[in-house]
């Protein structure tokens, strides 16, 4: 007899796949309630970090020290913080509510940071003007951008954006001028694009089949995904086109991520299934993978050319696997599950509720419903 | 086949040496023989015997610059070594245990610790810090600095932001005389202070402008009056702390006050006339720099030690990157030892990596030495020997090393020689507290930064927002 375990193709041995995280090397602590959101920042020193409490903080990344904060909401959790891709200057962007907040963090900056960040985040008010001036009545616009007022803006905060409803996804275009939120009760204004330097706010979709979960910029082509309960769909930003329907086969999506190459992308759901999808294969996954007790929150790529990706659930773990895509059409990425981190506790049934990768090393960070970060190397 | 009754009195022939003049054997017994199955302590009263000590002196023993941690015969074993020939063992004062000595308490987390002794280098021929004299300096993540005394005193606090003091916090703090100091913030700036022990009082005289991101570490040179800073920016600066000396300020990295907002986060400097620029800034590193040392015997030399795995070697005078070592994990911190060609680098990935960074080595890592559990972000060379050094962890401990203490590596990354630490000091206020094992990530209990004195011992300092002193009994290396 022959064992058919033995006809598989034999899996790289984890060892042999280092550097991964392991460990837990930093905990976070202040935050009042749970962490729902976090980001490192480009030049990968800095860790924003939001939570239930309504606020905002900034940490030293290795020694867990709180160096900034500031409170963005009273009543309501700052749900999403996600830094501008680009280290030229320092610009954060955190949703409590319906409100996006774009702070220029000046504590850390130096004057020239200031002055950049200032000017990139101050360049749309003359072009808001301008159009208002054009006819176009406030009632229709999508969202208010305004200055927050004296006791944020001296804090940093410069900029207030306020959509009609409560955001939970903030994505950024690699460039760092367009930003796209996800207000999933928002109906028809559920997926909006925004222009910072004309501080303009776009709704490319009228009409979404089902609630709105997640969106992402393709990483260098201009195709815009959105991912609903069921499905998630690639636009065309230029023909305003649809291009193709992936059917990852969960039940509710709660996140997704486009790989570098853009060919391949992660998905994970509620129902408790992480999904790998070869754009060149198919609309169905190439590869299903089950490995959590309760609901996967949060999945995303290394995207700073190391072959990982991890997923965040509510049992309160966060997994790491291998996942090397190659550049043959015919060949199918590897995908190798290296390690379980545990430390979260669980609460409230809520588990681990963001994760982020440092920019280029083989670093994570998580946010616990159990009110800390935690940095693994 | 030798029964076990003659195995247990086997006997070999050793020849004792040892490179300490106060410890020579007065006259030279040539070869003895002993028993194999003796083990240090055997060999320690015996060479306590020969030297007809007043009080046991514990000594350790080195066979092939192994110290013998087993019996004799286990030794030759392992070692493949014939018990007909004749051994050299080479005998040392044993390191004894550090212990504690006192804490110094802060408000606010440490990031840095300097002492000044009688054998600082920042003290000249000329100058004398006498016993009981000596001072540490503590940098904290409040922005300030403090100057102690060997009694628990605080006796000058670095200025407040709006007296030309820090507006972030510090992360390296050094002397660079018994008159003179310099520290580094994460406010991107390093400033240079007088300290006057008459009246007990820091003057800040030089603000050094250049980095673009915090400046994470500093090494001061004094006779040549140089610093050599390592940033987040990815770049070391090389600066003068003689104001006549030193190039002007970049204009645009030097705050100015235009609106009420700017002023908060940014203080105008408090005196006009004390703004300077690095002399050149050396570019390179792909990552975060967190280490710049000068090398021991050449100041005209600078290493470097970076996130990007990479340590540089840089001519000062030129400015130019002589060479760089690739390594397999980002590198958290830098010493040199002293005495030999070796570089310790921390790792982040929880060990130390010993290189040899003259151009004709032809192994990348001579040496990893294991056993912490989260990153090494401290290293400071034992003053002493060129075998020494201690190293501080984010696992909140700092460990003692002897590089002579090792083992071949069969089978771990990077294989080579594997040390083990000598000592583990934990953070005393685990103690207090009725723990022994420090908890998950350190948390609490991570330490920053180590010095090692020759005089004052071993002293770190952490998120405990404590200065830690630890000494080895007198007896350690008179
Ligand atoms: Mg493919």
């Amino acid at each position: 007899d022959i064992d058919p375990e033995s006809l598989l193709p034999k899996l790289p041995d984890p060892d042999e796949l280092r550097p991964f995280p392991t460990t837990c090397a930093t905990i976070f602590r202040g935050h009042e309630g749970r962490v729902r959101s976090l980001s490192i920042d480009p030049t990968g020193k800095w860790l924003a970090s939001g939570g239930d409490d309504g606020t905002v903080r900034i940490w030293e990344l290795l020694s867990g020290k709180q160096i900034w904060s500031v409170k963005v909401a009273s009543d309501e959790p700052a749900n999403v913080v996600r830094w501008r891709p680009n280290a030229e200057a320092y610009i954060l962007a955190a949703a409590a509510g319906e409100d996006i907040y774009f702070i220029s963090p000046i504590s850390i900056l130096s004057p020239e940071e200031e002055e950049k960040s200032r000017a990139i985040l101050d360049v749309g008010w003359g072009y808001a003007a301008s159009s208002e001036t054009n006819g176009q009545s406030k009632k229709e616009t999508p969202a208010k951008w305004a200055r927050p007022g004296a006791r944020l803006e001296d804090q940093g905060a410069l900029v207030r954006v306020t959509v009609r409803s409560t955001i939970k996804v903030i994505t950024w275009h690699r460039r760092g001028d367009y930003l796209s939120t996800v207000s999933p009760q928002g109906q028809s204004s559920a997926v909006a694009i925004h222009t910072l330097s004309k501080h303009l706010t776009q709704l490319p979709f009228r009409r979404l089949k089902g609630l709105a979960q997640s969106a992402q910029f393709h990483p260098s082509k201009p195709v815009f995904f959105v991912a609903t309960q069921r499905a998630i769909r690639s636009y065309d930003l230029q023909k305003q086109q649809l291009v193709k329907i992936l059917q990852p086969g969960a039940r509710w999506i709660s996140s997704f991520d486009v790989h570098a190459g853009g060919d391949n992308i992660i998905v994970g759901s509620y129902d408790r299934r992480l999904l790998w999808h070869d754009l060149d294969l198919s609309t169905r996954p190439y590869k299903t993978l089950r490995y959590h007790k309760k609901a996967i929150r949060q999945v995303q790529f290394h995207h700073g050319g190391l072959p990982l990706f991890a997923d965040a659930s509510d049992d309160g773990s966060v997994q790491i696997f291998h996942g090397k895509v190659v550049g043959d059409l015919m060949e199918n990425a590897t995908i190798v599950p290296l390690k379980v981190l545990k430390g979260h506790t669980v609460k409230s049934e809520l588990g681990v509720l963001d994760i982020d990768w440092h920019p280029r090393q083989p670093w994570l960070v998580s946010a616990g419903a159990d009110g800390t970060c935690r940095l693994w190397n | 086949m030798a029964s076990t009754e003659e195995t247990k009195t086997a006997q070999v022939r050793i020849q004792l040496t040892t490179r300490y003049p106060d410890i020579e054997l007065p006259d030279d017994p040539g070869p003895l023989l002993v028993s194999t199955g003796f083990r240090r302590y055997a060999l320690s009263t015996l060479v306590n015997n020969l030297l007809q000590t007043e009080r046991p002196v514990p000594f350790e023993f080195l066979i092939n610059g192994q110290f013998l941690r087993t019996s004799i015969d286990e030794f030759l074993t392992a070692n493949g070594i014939s018990a007909e020939t004749t051994l050299t063992v080479e005998y040392v004062r044993a390191l004894i245990p550090p212990l504690h000595v006192s804490s110094y308490e802060h408000d606010d987390w440490i990031s840095s610790v300097d002492v000044l002794s009688g054998s600082s280098p920042a003290v000249r021929e000329a100058e004398e810090v006498s016993s009981g004299q000596e001072r540490i300096l503590s940098g904290g993540y409040d922005g300030l600095f403090r100057m102690w005394n060997m009694s628990n005193e605080v006796i000058a606090t670095s200025n407040a932001p709006d007296e030309g003091g820090h507006t972030l916090a510090i992360k390296s703090v050094k002397f660079i005389s018994p008159q003179k100091i310099a520290s580094s913030s994460m406010d991107r700036t390093i400033r240079v202070w007088d300290y006057s022990e008459e009246s007990a009082t820091l003057t800040p005289t030089l603000e050094l402008y250049g980095h673009k991101s915090s400046v994470d570490s500093i090494a001061v040179h004094s006779q040549s009056s140089r610093i050599l800073s390592s940033s987040s920016d990815r770049s070391v600066g090389l600066w003068t702390t003689k104001k006549s000396e030193a190039p002007s300020a970049p204009e645009n990295l030097i705050p100015k006050a235009r609106n009420k907002r700017r002023k908060l986060s940014h203080p105008t400097p408090s005196k006009t006339g004390t703004q300077r620029g690095p002399l050149s800034l050396l570019t390179g590193h792909t990552d975060v720099v967190s280490s710049a040392i000068f090398s021991p015997t050449d100041h005209t030399v600078g290493y470097s030690a970076s996130w990007d795995h990479t340590i540089r070697t840089w001519d000062l005078t030129t400015s130019a990157c002589v060479d760089t070592r690739t390594t397999a994990h980002p590198l958290l911190s830098l010493a040199a030892m002293n005495g030999a060609n070796l570089l310790a680098a921390g790792t982040s990935a929880r060990h130390i990596t010993m290189i040899d960074p003259r151009a004709s080595a032809t192994t990348i890592a001579a040496m990893t030495l294991r056993g912490h559990t989260n990153g090494v972000v401290s290293l400071a060379a034992d003053p002493d020997s060129p075998y020494g050094l201690v190293s501080g962890s984010h696992d909140g401990t700092c460990r003692v090393w002897d590089i002579r203490s090792v083992r071949p590596g069969v089978g771990e990354v990077g294989g080579g020689q594997v040390g083990e630490s000598v000592y583990v000091i934990p953070r005393e206020i685990l103690k207090e507290k009725g723990k022994s094992k420090a908890p998950v990530g350190g948390e609490g209990l991570k330490v920053f930064g180590v010095c090692w004195d020759k005089h004052v011992g071993i002293v770190s300092v952490g998120e405990d927002k404590r200065v830690q002193v630890n000494k080895a009994g007198d007896i350690i290396r008179t």
